[in-house]
């Protein structure tokens, strides 16, 4: 039996970073908290099929994603497409210029749709990598990788970010016409 | 906060490694770290854990093999 202890230490274990992602993808605290109970009873149920060696965070979170789709179709409401997302950009103006405030962050996230917000927060903060990431959301390495991509160029757009160089107009010119960027 | 502005040419090139599009020195990169470093460290609610003493009460984790 000391396996099962072990199981469920490990479930303890993983439930802050499993909040933490349910907050991210619900930006709700009742619904985060919701699926994560969800997902330690399903995960508890299935724990024969999890394989002991192979990485728990992982196969937790897929459950949880999983539940959060199910809910949000069960919901009736349209899981967002941010291919066909037409939304009005919301310009989150930061309140000192240069600094960036925590809650105009948390703004600007909230508008990024679901596969964006998730594929950003399980690379750049969940410390997945692009393929346990895309494995969690039974997708493509490169899918992630866009959308990695997109939600990071969105969340400039919508912060305003013109500092980070890297990703604009400029330096995108200046590479077309193969000028030396230094 | 002693932020180059955005001058990239005095602050030299901004490289994009492959695996990084979030470098650690993103601000982007850093915010998302803060903000969800924030949510993990929020404290958890003891009802978790009363859920697992339950669900190893009703059904005792199975024996593996």
């Amino acid at each position: 039996m000391a396996a099962s202890l072990g199981f469920k230490g490990d479930l303890l274990a993983a439930i802050p970073g499993l909040r933490a992602f349910a907050m991210s993808l619900s930006q709700n605290a009742d619904r985060a908290d919701d699926l994560v109970q969800e997902t330690l009873v399903k995960a508890w149920d299935k724990q024969s099929s999890f394989q002991p060696g192979t990485n728990l965070k992982a196969w937790l979170f897929t459950i949880l994603r999983n539940e959060f789709y199910s809910q949000m179709r069960k919901r009736g409401r349209e899981v967002q497409d941010s291919d066909g997302l037409l939304t009005a950009r919301l310009a989150v103006h930061p309140s000192q210029p240069g600094r960036l405030d925590l809650d105009d962050f948390r703004k600007a996230l909230e508008q990024l749709p679901e596969d964006q917000r998730e594929a950003i927060i399980l690379i750049g903060a969940s410390g997945f990598s692009y393929e346990e990431a895309a494995e969690i959301c039974g997708c493509a390495v490169g899918t992630i990788k866009s959308r990695v991509s997109r939600a990071r160029n969105r969340l400039q757009e919508i912060l305003d970010i013109s500092g980070e160089a890297d990703y604009g107009p400029d330096a995108i010119a200046a590479q077309v016409m193969g000028s030396t960027v230094s | 906060m002693t932020r180059q502005s955005s001058g990239a040419s005095s602050a030299g090139p901004i490289r994009r490694r492959d695996g990084e599009p979030l470098g650690a020195n993103s601000e982007i990169g850093r915010k998302l770290k803060q903000y969800y470093d924030e949510l993990v460290s929020d404290d958890v609610p003891d009802r978790f854990a009363q859920l697992l003493s339950q669900l190893e009460e009703a059904e005792p984790a199975q024996q593996k093999d």
